[in-house]
């Protein structure tokens, strides 16, 4: 080997050590320091005390309040998931399969809920879905209803509002899996006898797994760590984990508790997302 | 047994037409090659055979029944992709086992089956392993195993060999010829390289510009090529215009710029014909120069390639191939003299 060629093993470590100071200084850190401040004593006139208790994980498992807003975030995270895969997944099809030229317009078509603030896009949504929002001042002005239909304040609202901006999560990883799709297998299968619709389900879905897998699990995290929209769209009526930690963190100012809240949801949510790639193993990469 | 005809054949891409009315017929288990140029629509008439393009025109008839308008599930074709198409998805297996499940196989009959194709391309044992666990070849017998485990009714290959390095590439030319016979299935083989079409085909069909210039034994289209560019295409060929006419004892013979040439042994060419001389490097035939030879040239380079050696000859403002056995006799610079055996040489009506 000539010098010209050798290199130096710690080059690779040496390009990677700004990014690696960035993630431990201001994300491994703050972490810790959750941790450390979930497992601090609780008090009445400062954030938290000097001792170090387990008394805010005790409250969650003794107040059914927590555990409920809880399994009520995941639920929304799993329905947005949902919502997100129905609509995306076709949408991400289309798009791959459109014409050069339309296929930009499509794109900045599925982009377009990430260029509006996210408070102004939750404040459009209120607009709409309020009692007395667009779409009940319809139907109660064309006779379909009589009464407002509780479209905000409730599951749904979110749901909606969170599968809008979370969809091009889902529609982009989708689209980089279909597009890695060789054309020539879905000739491969229709030689080989199999209908379209076999193709697709033989072929294509199983293919497109990878991006499928990438973009449920990209939606349900934002979904179930979603603060601004859950807020808005859900007012006091339904609080979702994220609301009630801000909650307690800033009006009751009870950080450890907070800590422990936010811990708490963190790790259901990674268990969630980690039963999930068990459940979707793909043995053949 | 299935014979396949294909007649008239139209495919147009917009403004330019693709393939350009070719008639074929392939017969049981013959091994026809396309060969050509890219862009000569060779590939175009497999994907019109395959279904995977529609046709503008013409029939496809597979046992007389036209599958034109068929989409290609319900072809029974049997196609081997250019980079094989296995579904890295599935297992070997799995792969054999698609047509099969398609055609709603029992289990039992479908395992049978995988295992006996297994057999036949020599990868017993593999069938758990996954394509990106396979060599380039083995992924190529894999393609072949699942076109051919179905027992369609013609099998297609789209450039098989192209990816393949150039040992291996000979290994499965005779590998996929020897099975193809064994299996006795016809067979529509596309390749732009004539050495694979030669060795393979019980014909080749050589296409230009989307027509059929010529169609015949391989032999026959080395040796008697329909047009100069036919034989420009497939092997090396020196081609000289020249004119038909009489000689002094009334034999006919050909003037052509390099001087008087035998006349070649076929027939219906008259007098004052206008023809291009084919002339394979192998029909020359270098002797040392000797004062008054009517044919000379000079030795302008020389390469050996082991097996035979390659002459360079000027003649005049002309540079012709010459092959000859070793040893080397002539070196560069060195005045020749060239037979032409009439044997070996052929004439085409210039175009």
């Amino acid at each position: 080997m000539t010098a010209h060629t050798m290199r130096s093993p710690s080059r690779p470590l040496l390009l990677v050590a700004p990014a690696a100071v960035l993630i431990g200084v201001f994300l491994i850190l703050p972490y810790l320091n959750i941790v450390v401040m979930s497992l601090r004593e609780p008090a009445t006139t400062t954030p938290y005390g000097s001792g170090f208790s387990t008394a805010g994980y005790a409250k969650f498992f003794a107040d059914f309040y927590y555990a409920g807003a809880l399994l009520q975030t995941l639920w929304i995270g799993l329905l947005s998931t949902l919502v997100c895969f129905v609509l995306g997944f076709p949408l991400a099809l289309q798009i791959v399969r459109a014409s050069s030229r339309w296929r930009g317009l499509l794109y900045g078509i599925v982009l377009s809920p990430l260029l509006v603030g996210i408070v102004v896009r939750s404040y459009g949504w209120t607009i709409l879905l309020g009692n007395n929002g667009v779409i009940n001042r319809a139907l109660l002005d064309f006779g379909v209803v009589q009464t407002p239909v509780p479209l905000m304040y409730n599951t749904f609202g979110i749901v909606v509002a969170l599968s809008h901006v979370f969809l091009p999560f889902m529609v982009l990883p989708i689209m980089g899996a279909l597009q890695a799709i060789d054309p020539a297998l879905e000739d491969a299968a229709r030689s080989l006898g199999a209908s379209p619709r076999r193709v697709f389900r033989r072929v294509v879905l199983p293919l497109a797994l990878p991006g499928i897998q990438s973009g449920a699990i990209l939606v349900f995290v934002l979904a179930v760590s979603a603060y601004v929209t859950p807020v808005l769209i859900g007012g006091m009526r339904i609080k979702t984990m994220a609301v009630i930690v801000v909650e307690t963190l800033i009006d009751q100012f009870q950080w450890p508790l907070g800590s422990a809240l936010a811990l708490i949801l963190s790790a259901t949510a990674t268990l969630v997302v980690v039963l999930f790639m068990r459940l979707t193993r793909i043995r053949w990469k | 047994m299935t014979t396949v005809s294909i007649q008239s054949l139209v495919k147009r891409y917009g403004q330019s037409t693709a393939v350009n009315g070719i008639s074929l017929d392939i017969e049981h288990g013959e091994f026809i090659s396309l060969l050509g140029p890219s862009g000569c629509g060779k590939t175009t008439t497999l994907k019109c055979l395959a279904g995977f393009e529609a046709v503008d025109g013409g029939r496809i008839l597979f046992d007389g029944r036209d599958v034109a308008q068929l989409p290609p599930e319900q072809r029974d074709i049997g196609m081997v992709f250019q980079n094989y198409a296995l579904f890295p998805h599935m297992t070997v297996a799995g792969n054999l086992a698609f047509g099969l499940e398609m055609r709603g196989k029992p289990k039992a009959e479908i395992a049978e089956r995988v295992r006996a194709v297994l057999d036949l391309v020599q990868l017993a044992g593999l069938g758990a392993r996954y394509p990106r666990e396979l060599s380039g070849g083995q992924q190529q017998r894999v393609a072949l195993a699942r076109a051919l485990v179905i027992e369609p009714k013609i099998l297609l290959l789209d450039e098989p060999l192209a990816n393949l390095d150039a040992t291996l590439r000979d290994e499965m030319r005779t590998f996929i010829r020897d099975l193809q016979k064994r299996v006795g299935i016809s067979t529509l083989y596309v390749t732009h390289d004539q050495a694979e079409a030669m060795t393979m085909s019980d014909r080749v069909v050589v296409m230009f510009g989307g027509q059929i210039a010529q169609a015949a034994a391989p032999e026959v289209v080395y040796d008697r090529p329909a047009s100069a560019a036919v034989a420009r295409f497939v092997g090396q060929a020196n081609v000289v215009k020249g004119v038909i006419a009489n000689g002094a004892q009334g034999q006919r013979l050909i003037e052509s710029p390099l001087g008087r040439l035998p006349m070649p042994q076929q027939l219906g060419l008259a007098s004052g014909t206008l023809v291009s001389v084919i002339a394979r490097p192998q029909a020359i035939a270098l002797t040392a120069a000797a004062p008054g030879t009517p044919l000379a040239g000079t030795v302008a380079a020389r390469y050996f390639h082991g097996a035979f050696i390659d002459y360079r000859v000027a003649v005049g403002d002309q540079m012709l191939n010459v092959q000859a056995a070793p040893p080397a006799l002539h070196n560069p610079g060195d005045a020749v003299a060239l037979g032409f055996d009439p044997a070996r040489l052929w004439a085409v009506e210039a175009a």
